[in-house]
């Protein structure tokens, strides 16, 4: 990526912060890095993620805001100046709330988007524009979805953040034929390969979470049918790869895929197998494996449970029900335009189980993010 | 390796007190935590409850009963089970207005031997029988006493036929609503005999999970635990007895909550229609005597013919699953 410069949004976020924590590491690269002021500053909130040193070597901080406009809320010499340099845009800001409304999931996932495609529009010298998205954007489909299909064909979505996404999809696919863009659809990241480590705990982590404490009865889905689930050095070595070699516009998978991919009662046992090796203790409670049911048996149990006001099972469910309909929705996704491109670099998603059982013992051993570890 | 001997549910007979109560009633008596529509909605209507009857009371109805209609020389009877599920029904607290906090109280040393079983033996005219006491396994404990009792049948060869009873009395005052189920009293008493000619015991299975002792502090994860480790253990209890759910002919619930029958039912894939729910609104949730009631309730409704296979489940606190395969 030779004398690029490179807008990098959402790099406080569980891929940005990869993202980031790699770009840093490149001296040909001129890195920009668009954050919101929240409680902290936008300096402080970097600083934080990279510690002085890397901050001061090779980044430049800009306090800014998505959702503000095509200037993405930067005065004006700001953004004059951004657009001139801008060779590539990295877009990760969004929500990967599940339980947002849908206006409030469009305004952070698709106004966002929008006001960052006008930015793009208006930089001459933009090479690849990359706007992160999902695997999910297929909603309740099930069995292939590839790289070429779009939405949900009519099926309907499990979350609003599937939806928003979508819709995302549709604006920036329009604007393909103007300008170089990508979409990077990503399966669900659960942790660094190696470490297990979890940038940003998700959905994935508290079902283990409720597994662990034995508030799992049941997991709507099929035992058979296969999870995605990827590694997150996996995704930022990848999409960096994709951002980099500026391919042919279109949507590329960073997922499992079927070769990569385990099934669903896998990755239960190798759940329950890790929570019992990591944490011996944990036998003794005798937590039974959850039941894999079929949609009908899961809603009437969570029915049941809204119907008993129990706030502890109920706020179990909810958790659960806000992904878990997904697994009721089985789908392979085919990664045949990301493999050729990712494959001569050598850069190949990790078989799940191979990786997984770290990142629960991480999640153990962090007690969900509350610990340093 | 299968029993050369075997050993049925001969007779069962029940004592409901007469006094029932609707949910309704129950609420405007402060007897209820939650409200009645949400009880209907889980399938309840009315509960039996004692008045004057005391729990020894209760279950010496329901044996005198028994062996009055088994037509059972009183003097087969070998042995007496007395199974109790409240750590108060193996006292002999006296429920006749007591106070709620006398359940457990003991004024004298002598009152700590005081047994119930004893009581039976010696009320019933059971000269010939021993007895022993079943406690800790919750609303499992009758099936704990079907259980050993099936056990010594086939262990001693002069052992014909074993009385086992059950009787719980809810304390006064309390709550009826736990854990979302509707509770009610009641008793049953059941003669387990050799080579009986009807509800042969063929399987009888058992899980405890002693990490789930504290029915108070982690109700939520006994809940939680509930439904995995029904659907495994019934699983475990037809692939022991050679059986598959198929070959159930019925299904003989405790009477908890009906959804909670429903989601059971569709997790060991047995329809609604073979799961006899019939008490549940009726009768509610006796402690340790559903099952029993019900399997005679089912029978003498013809919902099972001779020869038919009966999956008896039921749940205590402690934590017990409990599973038996009955052949009619």
């Amino acid at each position: 990526m030779k004398r690029a410069s490179i807008l990098l949004t959402g790099a406080t976020g569980a891929v940005g912060s990869d993202l980031l924590r790699s770009l840093v590491q490149r001296d040909s690269v001129r890195l920009n890095v668009l954050v919101r002021h929240s409680d902290r500053s936008p300096a402080d909130r970097i600083k934080a993620l990279l510690g002085d040193t890397a901050l001061a070597a090779s980044i430049t901080v800009l306090e800014g805001d998505i959702s503000a406009g095509p200037r993405l809320g930067m005065h004006d010499l700001a953004v004059a100046s951004l657009r001139r340099e801008t060779t590539h845009i990295i877009h990760c800001a969004g929500s990967t709330s599940f339980t947002l409304d849908l206006a409030d999931a469009r305004a952070a996932n698709v106004q966002g988007s929008r006001n960052v495609l006008e930015f793009a529009r208006a930089c001459p010298a933009l090479e690849c524009g990359a706007f992160l998205s999902t695997v999910y954007v297929s909603g309740k489909r099930c069995g292939d979805f590839s790289e070429f299909d779009f939405g949900d064909a009519g099926l309907g979505f499990v979350n609003t953040y599937e939806e928003s996404k979508a819709e995302m999809e549709a604006v920036i696919q329009s604007a393909m034929k103007e300008l170089p863009l990508i979409l990077v659809r990503l399966s669900t990241l659960v942790g660094d390969s190696t470490t297990g480590r979890v940038n940003q705990f998700n959905t994935v982590h508290h079902a283990i979470r409720l597994l662990y404490s034995g508030l799992a009865p049941m997991i709507p889905g099929d035992p058979n049918e296969p999870v995605d689930f990827v590694s997150s050095d996996f995704v930022a070595a990848a999409a960096l790869h994709l951002v980099e070699h500026a391919p042919r516009p279109g949507v590329y998978h960073l997922a499992a895929g079927k070769e990569s991919s385990n099934t669903l009662g896998d990755i239960i046992d190798e759940t329950m197998a890790a929570l019992a090796s990591f944490r011996p203790q944990w036998r003794k409670r005798a937590v039974e494996r959850p039941l894999i049911v079929d949609l009908d048996t899961y809603e009437l149990f969570v029915r049941s449970v809204e119907e008993t006001g129990n706030p502890v099972l109920r706020d179990a469910t909810r958790s659960i029900r806000t992904f878990a309909y997904q697994l009721a929705h089985p789908k392979v996704f085919e990664t045949s335009q990301a493999a050729a491109t990712l494959a001569w670099n050598g850069i190949a998603p990790q078989q799940s189980l191979a990786f997984y059982p770290r990142v629960v013992r991480y999640c153990l051993e962090s007690n969900w993010g509350r610990r340093a570890c | 390796m299968k029993p050369s001997v075997s050993a049925g549910i001969h007779s069962i007979a029940e004592y409901l007190p007469p006094h029932v109560a609707s949910v309704e009633d129950l609420r405007e008596r402060g007897l209820l935590r939650g409200s009645p529509d949400t009880l209907r909605s889980f399938g309840f209507n009315t509960v039996h409850l004692a008045c004057d009857e005391s729990n020894i009371d209760m279950a010496l109805a329901a044996a005198d009963t028994v062996l009055e209609e088994s037509g059972i020389d009183r003097n087969e009877i070998g042995m007496i089970l007395y199974a109790a599920a409240l750590n108060s029904s193996s006292t002999l607290w006296d429920g006749n207005g007591s106070s709620r906090d006398s359940v457990l109280r003991f004024e004298t040393v002598p009152d700590l031997f005081k047994y119930p079983a004893s009581v039976l033996q010696s009320e019933l005219d059971l000269t010939n029988a021993a007895v022993a006491g079943i406690n800790q396994v919750g609303c499992a404990s009758i099936f704990a006493a079907l259980r050993m009792a099936r056990a010594m049948i086939v262990a001693e060869d002069d052992l014909q036929s074993v009385l086992c009873v059950s009787a719980d009395r809810f304390p006064q005052g309390r709550h009826r609503d736990l854990a979302y189920n509707l509770v009610s009293d009641g008793a049953c008493a059941a003669i387990v005999r050799r080579d009986s000619d009807c509800n042969t015991i063929v399987e009888c299975t058992q899980v405890t999970k002693g990490a789930l002792w504290d029915s108070e502090e982690i109700e939520n994860e006994i809940i939680a635990a509930y439904f995995p480790t029904a659907a495994a253990l019934v699983e475990r209890t037809l692939a022991k007895a050679g059986l598959d759910i198929d070959d159930i002919a019925l299904v003989i619930p405790h009477n908890v909550s009906l959804r909670s029958w429903e989601i059971l039912g569709r997790l060991i894939k047995c329809p609604a229609d073979r799961i006899y729910t019939d008490n549940i609104a009726r009768v509610g949730h006796t402690i340790a005597s559903d099952n029993l009631l019900n399997l005679r309730h089912a029978v003498e409704a013809g919902r099972v013919k001779k020869g038919d296979y009966m999956l008896l489940f039921t749940f205590g606190y402690g934590s017990n699953w409990a599973c038996m395969v009955v052949q009619h």
